[in-house]
C-alpha cells in the first residue's frame, strides 16, 4: 500500500459456539453452459461471523456460483444448505428471504429516485400510505440502526459510486440479510470509500453475520477475509485460513503454477525513444449538459513512445477527457491537435482511423452492444475494412475469424461466438475490448482503469501489451487510480482535479506525497516541478 | 417434492416455437367454447375454415391476396425495430402509398411497362414522405416517433376519404365513393394472386440480406442494440436512424400501391383494412426480424381468412374480431410463458 491508512479498527470477532452449523453450506455444486463448464463439484461453507473471500482467474466460475445461491440460476447438480437446512431458491426474493443477499458488480438502483425511495422499492415491509418524509425518515432509522451513513433524500444520479453501493448494501441488509455477497465491491471505489466498506463488513459479522467477498485484488482479500476459497477452471483447489497465505501463495493457487510478474520499469532496449507530440490539448473546456463544468481548462500533450499516467480520484474529469480525445464529446472551447492538425471538431470515427484505441471506463454501456453476439462485438472497430467489408458488403465468416483472433490473443476460450457478449465473465469481456482497441491503436491508445475485473496474471500481461505498444512508439494515455500501477508503467504522471491538471511529474523523481496533495486540490508549484511538462 | 416456476433470460427456440402451438390451440379451443355458447357447433364451424381456406385453390387464393400486405406492413415495423424505432404508423404510410399510385395511375399517360414501374416508385416515395416528419424530429428533436407516426394516421385516413370521394372521384358517376378504377394493374399470376407476393417475397429476402450481409447493416444492428457502441465507434446513428426509417415508410407505401393497383383497382376511403396496425402484430410474432416476416404474416393472412369465413356463416364481425384478438393474446402469453420454466424444489 502506499498510501498509509489508519488500521481498520477491529471490533470485536463474532465466535459461533461449537456444533454451530455453517450459514450457508454448498455441496457439490455443478453448472453447466453450451460448452462451459461453470462450476462442477463444488463445496463451499460460510460460518457465522465469518468474511469469505472468493477468488479465482476471469471465468472460473465465481459469479456464476453466486449466481446459483441467489436463485439467479438453478444448480445441475449439488445442493444448497441454510443453517443445515437444505434449501432451494427460485429466484433472488426468495434467496433474500431466506436472509442471502447479494450486491452485484452493476448496480440495480433507479437513478432518477430518491434513496429512502430505492430502499423501499419492492419491499413487503413498505408502509401501505407513504409520503417521501416517512419513507426518509424509515431509512434514516434503518441506516443508523445498521451503521451505514446515506442521505435519504439524495436522488441516486447525484451520488458518488461509493455511495450508490452503500445504498445497495443498504437494500440488502435492509431485509433482514445474514449472508451479504459482493462481487467486486471495491473495483469502483476509491481506497478511501474501500477503507469505509471494509469497516462496514467488519461490523456486520460481528453481529453473526458472514460475508462473502469476490475480489481480484488480493491485498485486500489478506486484508479483511477470514478464510479464502480458490476456484479453477469451474472446480474448488482450496479453502484456506487467509492468516497462512500470501500473495504468491494465493495466486499459484489460483492459476495453478507460480506466476512471475514481470517487472515494467525500465525501457527494453529496442524501445523507440520519446517522440514528438502526438496530440496536444490546449486548455479544453467541457460540461455535462446540464451546465456542470466538468472539463475546465485542461492542457496536456501527448508523446510517441510514451506511457502518460493520469491520476486523480475518479469523478474529477476523467471520463470526460477519455470522451474528449476520442471524438465522442466535443470540447466547449479549446485545440485538439494531433499530428500538428486541427482535431477540435472531429468525430469517433476520424479519431479511430487516425489509429486511436479507446478502452472505456464502462467497457458494458459504451464499449459493447451486450444483446449482440461475440461476433459482432469484436469486430466493431474493423468492420469497415477488409477483409471484413471491401466497401458495402460485411463478410460474416470473416468476422468469424477475426473475432476468434481476437479472442484467442485475448485469452478468452469462447464456446460458440454466436452467443451474446453479456454471457462472458466480466473479465473476459474486459479483455475482449482491450485486445480489440490495442489492434486499431496505432498511434494513441486511451486506456481507462484497464485492469479492472482483471485477475492477477490478466493485469500484468495488460501493463506488458501497454508496454510494447508504447516501446512500438505509440502515445498511450493511462488512467488509473491506484498509484501503484501508476508508478510502475507511467513515464509521467499528470493528476487530474475538477476538470484542471493539477501538475505533471516525471515518475523517475515523482514523490508519492506531492501527488496525494495535488489529487486533494493543490497546484503544483514551479519548484517542486520535475522536467515534467 | 415441490415445484417452482423460474423466469429465464431468453426461451430455447424449440419451447418457443412449441409455446407459439399451443397457444394457438388454446384459442381455438376457447374460441370453439364461446362460439359453442353462442349456439354454433364449433366442430362443423371448424370443419368449415379448415376445408374452405386449405381444401379448395379458391381459399388459398384469397389467403394469398391478404398476405401480400402483411408482408409489407409487417417488414416496414420489423425494419423500423432494427434501429430501435417504434413505427405505429404503417396505417398511415400505407394510404399515402397508395394516394400517390393512383395519382400516377391516374395522371400520367404511358404504357404499363413504364406506369407500373413508376407507380412503384410513387407509392415507395408516398410512405417515406408520410414518415418524413416523425423521422427529422425524432432524429433532430429526439420527438417520440411513436406518437407522432400514429398522429398521422389519422390525417392519411381522412385525406384519402376525402380524395375518393371529392377531386378525384369516379367521373363516370357509376362509384359513388372511389376513384375510377384505374387503367393499370399487377398483372396476376395464379387465380386472383397478382405478382405482388413474388415481389413482397423478394423485398423480403433483399432486406433480410441488408441487414445480415452488409456493412450498413451491421452499423444498424449495433445503433439499434446499443446506441452508445454506436456513438463510441464513430458510427453515424442519426443518419441511419433516418434510412432507416424512411426505408420503413417506403415498404409501408409498398402495400398500399400493391393493394390499390393489385387487389383493389380502386383508391377508396378505408382501403387499408387496418393492414398497417396488423403489421405491428405481425412484426411481433416475428420478433422483428425480416425473414420470420414470411410465416408470420402467413398466419395472420390465414386468421384473417378464416375470419371472413366465419362471417359467412352468420357469426358477427365483433365475435370474429375477438377470436382473432384472442389468439393474439394467446400467443402474446405464450410467448412470455415460454420463457419459465419449471424446477424440481
Ligand atoms: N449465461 C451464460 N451463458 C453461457 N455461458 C455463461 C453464462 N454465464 C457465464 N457463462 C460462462 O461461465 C464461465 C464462468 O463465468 P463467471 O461469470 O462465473 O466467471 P467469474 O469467475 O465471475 O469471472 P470474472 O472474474 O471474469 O468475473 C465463463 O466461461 C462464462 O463465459
Ligand atoms: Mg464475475
Amino acid at each position: 500500500m502506499i498510501a498509509p491508512e489508519p488500521p481498520v479498527p477491529v471490533p470485536t470477532r463474532f465466535v459461533p459456539p461449537p456444533g454451530t452449523a455453517p450459514i450457508v453450506q454448498l455441496r457439490g455444486i455443478a453448472k453447466y453452459f453450451p460448452g462451459v463448464i461453470a462450476n462442477e463439484d463444488v463445496d463451499l461453507d460460510v460460518m457465522p461471523g465469518e468474511i469469505h473471500a472468493l477468488l479465482g482467474e476471469n471465468g472460473a466460475g465465481k459469479s456464476t456460483l453466486m449466481n446459483i445461491l441467489t436463485g439467479i440460476y438453478q444448480p445441475d447438480a449439488g445442493e444448497i444448505v441454510i443453517d443445515g437446512y437444505p434449501q432451494s431458491f427460485a429466484s433472488p426474493v426468495e434467496a433474500i428471504a431466506a436472509g442471502i443477499g447479494m450486491v452485484h458488480q452493476h448496480f440495480k438502483l433507479v437513478k432518477a429516485f430518491t434513496v429512502a425511495e430505492n430502499i423501499h422499492l419492492g419491499w413487503s415491509d413498505t408502509p401501505r400510505a407513504v409520503s417521501a418524509a416517512v419513507l426518509e425518515r424509515r431509512t434514516a432509522e434503518l441506516a443508523q440502526a445498521l451503521n451505514l451513513t446515506v442521505d435519504p433524500a439524495a436522488r441516486i444520479g447525484e451520488l458518488s459510486t461509493g455511495e450508490q453501493q452503500r445504498v445497495e448494501i443498504l437494500r440488502v441488509l435492509t431485509r433482514k440479510a445474514r449472508v451479504l455477497i459482493l462481487d467486486e465491491p471495491t473495483a469502483v471505489l476509491t481506497p478511501a470509500e474501500a477503507h469505509e466498506l471494509f469497516r462496514a463488513l467488519k461490523d456486520f459479522v460481528a453481529r453473526g453475520n458472514a460475508v462473502i467477498f469476490i475480489s481480484h485484488k488480493l491485498d485486500e482479500v489478506l486484508e479483511i477475509s477470514d478464510r479464502v476459497t480458490v476456484l479453477r477452471g469451474g472446480r474448488k483447489v482450496a479453502t484456506e485460513q487467509t492468516a497462512g497465505c500470501t500473495e504468491t501463495s494465493l495466486a499459484r493457487l489460483m492459476v495453478g503454477r507460480e506466476i512471475v510478474l514481470s517487472d515494467m520499469r525500465g525501457r527494453s532496449a529496442g524501445a523507440a525513444p520519446i517522440g514528438a507530440p502526438v496530440m496536444t490539448l490546449e486548455d479544453i473546456r467541457a460540461d455535462d449538459g446540464q451546465g456542470h463544468v466538468v472539463l475546465d481548462g485542461l492542457s496536456l500533450v501527448l508523446r510517441a513512445g510514451e506511457i502518460l499516467g493520469i491520476a486523480g480520484v475518479a469523478g474529477n474529469g476523467q471520463k470526460e477527457l477519455t470522451q474528449v480525445i476520442t471524438g465522442m464529446r466535443q470540447a466547449a472551447s479549446g485545440r485538439i491537435l494531433v499530428d500538428g492538425a486541427d482535431f477540435s471538431r472531429a468525430g469517433a470515427a476520424e479519431f479511430a482511423d487516425f489509429g486511436v484505441g479507446h478502452i472505456p471506463e464502462d467497457r458494458l454501456h459504451s464499449g459493447l452492444a451486450p444483446s449482440l453476439s461475440i461476433t459482432d462485438n469484436a469486430v466493431l472497430r474493423e468492420y469497415d475494412r477488409p477483409p471484413l467489408s471491401g466497401g458495402f458488403g460485411f463478410n460474416g465468416r470473416a468476422a468469424t475469424a477475426l473475432a476468434k483472433d481476437i479472442a484467442e490473443a485475448a485469452s478468452v476460450t469462447v464456446p460458440d461466438f454466436g452467443m451474446p457478449v453479456r454471457n462472458l465473465s466480466g473479465g473476459n469481456q474486459q479483455r475482449l475490448v482491450a485486445r480489440r482497441e490495442m489492434r486499431i491503436a496505432s498511434r494513441v491508445l486511451v486506456a481507462a482503469y484497464p485492469s479492472r475485473g482483471l485477475d492477477v496474471g490478466a493485469i500484468n500481461m495488460m501493463m506488458r501489451y501497454l508496454v510494447e505498444l508504447r516501446d512500438k512508439g505509440v502515445a498511450v494515455l493511462f488512467i488509473s487510480e491506484e498509484l501503484e500501477e501508476l508508478l510502475n508503467l507511467s513515464d509521467r504522471i499528470a493528476v487530474m482535479f475538477h476538470g484542471r491538471v493539477m501538475g505533471v511529474v516525471d515518475t523517475a523523481e515523482a514523490d508519492i506525497d506531492t501527488i496525494g496533495l495535488m489529487m486533494g486540490g493543490k497546484r503544483l508549484t514551479d519548484d517542486a516541478k520535475g522536467r515534467g511538462h | 417434492m415441490a415445484y417452482r416456476i423460474q423466469r429465464i433470460p431468453s426461451a430455447p427456440p424449440s419451447v418457443a416455437l412449441a409455446a407459439r402451438g399451443l397457444a394457438i390451440v388454446l384459442a381455438l379451443v376457447t374460441a370453439g367454447i364461446v362460439l359453442a355458447a353462442l349456439g354454433f357447433n364449433p366442430l362443423a364451424l371448424g370443419w368449415q375454415v379448415l376445408r374452405t381456406t386449405f381444401g379448395s385453390s379458391y381459399g388459398l387464393e384469397d389467403v394469398g391476396l391478404l398476405v401480400i400486405p402483411l408482408i409489407f406492413t409487417g417488414l416496414a415495423v420489423a425494419v423500423g425495430q432494427k434501429i430501435g424505432a417504434q413505427n405505429i404508423g404503417a396505417e398511415g404510410q400505407f394510404y399515402a402509398g397508395a394516394f400517390a399510385a393512383t395519382g400516377v395511375a391516374l395522371f400520367v399517360p404511358g404504357p404499363m411497362a413504364v406506369i407500373l414501374p413508376l407507380m412503384f416508385v410513387a407509392g415507395a416515395i408516398g410512405g417515406a414522405i408520410w414518415i418524413l416528419i416523425p423521422t427529422l424530429a425524432r432524429a433532430y428533436a429526439d420527438v417520440n416517433e411513436l406518437i407522432t407516426t400514429l398522429l398521422l394516421n389519422f390525417v392519411a385516413t381522412l385525406l384519402v376519404y376525402w380524395v375518393a370521394t371529392g377531386p378525384w372521384l369516379d367521373p363516370s358517376g357509376r362509384a359513388l365513393a372511389t376513384t375510377a378504377r384505374l387503367p393499370h394493374e399487377v398483372p396476376e399470376f395464379w387465380g386472383i394472386v397478382h405478382w405482388g407476393l413474388p415481389v413482397a417475397v423478394v423485398v423480403v429476402l433483399l432486406v433480410g440480406a441488408l441487414f445480415a450481409f452488409t456493412r450498413w447493416g451491421y452499423e444498424v444492428r449495433i445503433a439499434g442494440s446499443n446506441p452508445q457502441a454506436a456513438r463510441y465507434a464513430g458510427m453515424p446513428f442519426r443518419r441511419h436512424l433516418i434510412m432507416v426509417m424512411l426505408l420503413s415508410g417506403a415498404i409501408a407505401g409498398l402495400a398500399g400501391m400493391f393493394e390499390v393497383a393489385g387487389t383493389v383497382h380502386r383508391l377508396q376511403g378505408g382501403i387499408s383494412n387496418n393492414f398497417g396496425y396488423l403489421g405491428i402484430m405481425v412484426a411481433v410474432l416475428a420478433r422483428a426480424s425480416p425473414i420470420g416476416v414470411l410465416p408470420a404474416a402467413a398466419l395472420m393472412a390465414i386468421i384473417l381468412n378464416s375470419g371472413i369465413v366465419l362471417q359467412t356463416q352468420g357469426i358477427t364481425v365483433s365475435t370474429v374480431l375477438a377470436i382473432t384478438g384472442l389468439i393474439l393474446f394467446y400467443t402474446a402469453i405464450g410467448d412470455e410463458l415460454a420463457r419459465y420454466r419449471i424446477v424440481r424444489a
